[in-house]
């Protein structure tokens, strides 16, 4: 957002890590050029590739880091370590089987910490609610870290209360240093988010104007602000700066979310070039065998491009994956949308079984159960959703 | 980096991990001027690079001055004596006792402030350039002396020794950081090869394993799938009877850099009864700002997490500089990591390490049981009872109660000095005892002696060697002379007894001559950055 008074000197963020992580890459590289049997080094420089994967977010970064993974697993076998790098990466990407492969490759390692909070997380997104939080419990009460309170206060913000969420990440603060600013970045957004998602959009600038402060340049900032911009009806200023973002990441969701700007906003004939540039992507990567677009797929089916029983084909791939609040409501809304009411309504009905406070799926839900003609229930959802979110009808992104 | 078992979050000496400047390595004392002055100087991790500061990070510098106290229960060798020991030392710290602080933030790469607080003449503050000796004068008209910078690393010792010694997989091996069980092998510890002890013992093929290059690689073998155990049961001899020493007495540290903060204070700036509080005890701490605090004028106040040990931190708590930052690391006694706290972050606890007592106990207790057996099989004699067994053991203990009788020696035996250099006025001071050494864990600088460790710490002290003195039986005689701290450190020592290589365990000095007049560390090695 670039959003600093001039005469502040700057932080260094992310220009100045990814540059980092660039040189110790070729570093790393040049060793191994002459140590190519140092498997220390092999599994640092595949460290260092996720590193600046996770940075730039570009699909050719994370498809170094596998193949620079599978390489080395292939040559020294399967050392606790790299598999745990693995572990993360298909977790990053929705294949939810294959981090339970991972974690069985080294006999220990589903037992270690970083394997039990894995663990948790895949839990979470299997919907095994009660059982991701006490695995998080007993983490934090082990070995307090910033990223297991994260974890809690993920938790708590679609399960529990905000409040509570907004805490626990502002005691994962307090455990970062200096030398952790995009850590701390990530989790003023997420504070951000949470005030987002409450309509509380001032609340929200102050976090994401912090965020940039304290981590400049950080493509993932902007994509909270055009999100915010947008939500305010700041639509130009919102366009220029998700295509800028754009222009960085080469994101397909991020098109999609530009795509569906200039639908909302009227244009549709701007709206249908990011349309067909983001779907493009989405239907390569599945058909190179990626299941992490399948969500994606499912909300373009259902609201970009309305194709109800497409968008049903991939809310159900991505549920057989993971069922979990935001899977089924997604399949709710792609049945509803199909003229399925009846698997909709049970749909919905799973959804809300799981405790999740989203004024989203309280919306979805009021709509599904008018359908049915149950208006009390209707009504009641409705009004939740407007309690927790004034604005849940603007603009957002699917995140 | 006698403070070798540092937070594993920091400490970069294990070659998977990165240089950070909150990795303290030692601090020494020492008095000059007769005692009327005290030297203290803290070392720390040459990053960015040496002579030039991390603007992120905060140092400490804790003491006290209170007068010397000999142990009133000499005969009584306890549990109890012991554990109303680190009670007394407790109730010491968090009561009656004032610390007062000197204080070091970075303001760029090349300025420091430095802050005196809580001393006699009252608090005041300057700024300094480092790399460069500055006179600061005290608001009561004295001077002190200061320097903040590049210095050659002033510790000298056989690193890769005793990681070998104590089965230290991850400076011979690629451990994963999640498998925390392949640190410290459950293979005894030893001085001596264990015959069979394939993961450590040394390798004629390989003989730069485990050691550190000077472009910074560590060669290393991949982790055998395991058992990681040891079978045996005698220690390793060639066709000549003779033992492998695990050391080879080499300078793993040698044309290595270091930054330090150096000071050389008038005891009377310290403590206006300079007469009575002969002991200056200090410790140092690196703290790391807070991420919430590098962004300015940011206004919520974040939430405490309460630890255990934060709770007697209250004072720090409701220091509104402090509460910006992040405490790292302490350091206070060489090796006091390595016998209490294992390296664990949670356990960087400076003065406040009376909570470690018994542990102190058990782990000094493990450790005997490695190391004892091997000096007895050269022909010394050890003060820890191991029940005259010939080769190491590897055992660990539950309970305090059954660790004590083994090490009871060992913790109150009194550390015999090799002459009387260290006692150059000759008044009766009581020779030291390891557990009043290592709890607290503070430099403990004895004004009324040369300041040679366990007195303080003088910068040519070869404590990695006198550390394992401790085992030594004290009673004892060696060629008509009382066993004494230095006994390992004598080449004669390793020429009569049957092993090879036939050299004490660390080098005896440091690779550049100190200085004789302030700042005393050497002047830095040229560096490529």
């Amino acid at each position: 957002m670039a959003a600093q008074a001039n005469h502040v000197p700057r932080l260094p963020g992310y220009p100045e890590e990814l540059e980092r992580a660039e040189n110790d890459i070729v570093a790393l590289e040049a060793r191994l050029e002459c140590q190519p049997a140092d498997l220390e080094k092999r599994v640092r420089r595949a460290y260092r590739l996720f590193h600046r994967a996770s940075l730039t977010g570009i699909m050719v970064h994370f498809e170094a880091v596998e193949a620079a993974i599978s390489e080395t697993i292939l040559k020294f076998g399967p050392k606790e370590d790299l598999c745990l790098l693995k572990a993360n990466l298909d977790f990053r990407f929705h294949r939810v089987a294959e981090v339970r492969r991972d974690l069985e490759m080294c006999p220990r390692l589903a037992g270690r910490f970083e394997g039990r909070t894995l663990l948790a997380d895949l839990d979470f997104q299997e919907g095994h609610y009660a059982g991701a939080r006490a695995a998080l419990e007993a983490l934090i009460d082990e070995n307090c870290t910033w990223d297991n309170l994260a974890r809690l206060a993920h938790w708590k913000g679609k399960l529990g209360g905000i409040a509570e969420a907004d805490r626990l990440y502002q005691e994962a603060e307090d455990l970062l240093t200096a030398k952790q600013m995009r850590s701390y970045t990530w989790l003023e957004l997420q504070r951000g988010m949470l005030a987002f998602r409450r309509g509380d959009y001032a609340q929200a600038r102050m976090h994401y104007e912090r965020a940039d402060k304290a981590y400049p340049c950080y493509w993932h900032t902007d994509e909270h602000f055009a999100e915010l911009l947008a939500a305010e009806g700041r639509f130009e200023e919102a366009e220029a700066l998700l295509q800028k973002v754009i222009a960085r990441t080469d994101k397909p969701e991020l098109q999609q979310a530009l795509g569906e700007l200039y639908l909302f906003t009227g244009r549709p004939q701007y709206a249908e070039p990011w349309l067909d540039r983001a779907l493009k992507t989405y239907l390569e990567s599945v058909r190179r065998g990626d299941v992490h677009y399948f969500h994606h797929l499912a909300d373009f089916y259902s609201d970009a491009r309305r194709q109800s029983g497409e968008a049903v084909k991939w809310a159900q791939k991505d549920i057989e994956m993971r069922s979990n609040f935001s899977t089924q409501a997604t399949m709710a809304w792609a049945l509803y949308n199909d003229g399925q009411l009846p698997r909709a309504l049970e749909y919905i009905r799973l959804a809300l079984s799981s405790g999740v406070q989203e004024a989203g799926i309280f919306s979805m839900a009021a709509t599904l159960f008018d359908a049915a003609g149950e208006n009390a229930k209707s009504q009641s959802y409705a009004q939740a959703a407007s309690q927790i979110n004034a604005k849940h009808r603007n603009f957002h992104m699917h995140h | 980096m006698a403070d070798h078992n540092d937070p594993n979050a920091v400490n970069h000496i294990f070659s998977d991990i990165d240089y950070t400047p909150a990795d303290l390595y030692d601090l020494f004392g020492w008095p000059v001027g007769d005692g009327s002055r005290v030297v203290f100087a803290l070392t720390f991790a040459s990053a960015p690079a040496a002579g030039v500061l991390d603007a992120d990070l905060l140092y400490r510098l804790l003491m006290t001055s209170h007068p010397r106290v000999a142990w009133p229960n000499a005969r009584d060798i306890s549990l109890d004596s012991a554990l109303g020991y680190f009670d007394a030392v407790k109730d010491k710290y968090l009561g009656e006792l004032k610390t007062a602080e000197i204080r070091i933030t970075v303001q760029t790469p090349s300025r420091v402030a430095i802050k005196f607080l809580g001393f006699p003449g009252g608090n005041f503050s300057s700024a300094l350039d480092v790399n460069k000796v500055v006179a600061i004068p005290t608001p009561d008209g004295q001077t002190i002396q200061a320097f903040v910078g590049g210095r050659d690393d002033a510790f000298f010792n056989d690193l890769t020794g005793f990681f070998r010694s104590i089965n230290y997989a991850p400076q011979f091996y690629h451990v994963p950081h999640t498998m925390t069980e392949a640190r410290e092998l459950p293979i005894p510890k030893t001085l001596l090869e264990l015959e069979g002890n394939d993961l450590f013992n040394y390798r004629p093929d390989m003989p730069k394993w485990g050691y550190t290059q000077p472009d910074g690689t560590t060669p290393k073998l991949d982790l055998p799938p395991g058992p990681w155990t040891w079978t045996g049961n005698k220690f390793k001899k060639d066709a000549a009877g003779n033992f492998r020493f695990v050391y080879d007495g080499r300078d793993c540290r040698a044309g290595q850099n270091c930054n330090a903060i150096i000071l050389e204070l008038p005891h009377s700036f310290i403590t206006p009864e300079t007469a009575k509080n002969r002991l200056v005890n200090a410790w140092g701490e690196s703290w790391v700002r807070k991420a919430v605090h590098k962004v300015e004028s940011i206004p919520d106040d974040p939430s405490w997490v309460k630890h255990p040990w934060r709770a007697i931190r209250d004072r720090e708590l409701e220091d509104d500089e402090l509460k910006n930052y992040k405490l790292v690391d302490t350091d206070g006694q060489p090796f006091a990591d390595a016998a209490l706290s294992e390296r664990e972050d949670d356990r960087q606890l400076g003065a406040n390490n009376f909570w470690l007592g018994p542990h102190f106990i058990k782990r000094l207790a493990h450790l005997g049981w490695g190391f004892a057996p091997s000096i007895t099989a050269l022909g010394l004699k050890s003060s820890f009872d191991h029940d005259n067994s010939t080769v190491s053991v590897y055992k660990t203990y539950d309970l305090v109660a059954t660790a004590f009788p083994r090490v009871a020696k060992t913790l109150f035996q009194q550390l015999n000095m090799p002459d009387d250099s260290w006692n150059p006025k000759g008044l009766p001071i009581p020779l030291r005892r390891p557990f009043e050494i290592f709890i607290p864990n503070v430099c403990a600088v004895d004004m009324d002696t040369s300041g040679t460790w366990p007195f303080g710490r003088r910068l040519e002290d070869q404590v990695a060697t006198r550390f394992l003195s401790m085992f030594l039986d004290m009673e004892a005689e060696w060629n008509g002379k009382k066993y004494h701290i230095d006994m390992l450190g004598s080449q004669a020592l390793w020429d009569a007894v049957p092993i090879v290589p036939k050299t004490p365990p660390n080098p005896l000095k440091n690779d550049k001559e100190f200085l004789d007049q302030f700042p005393y560390l050497a002047e830095p090695w040229p560096e490529n950055w």
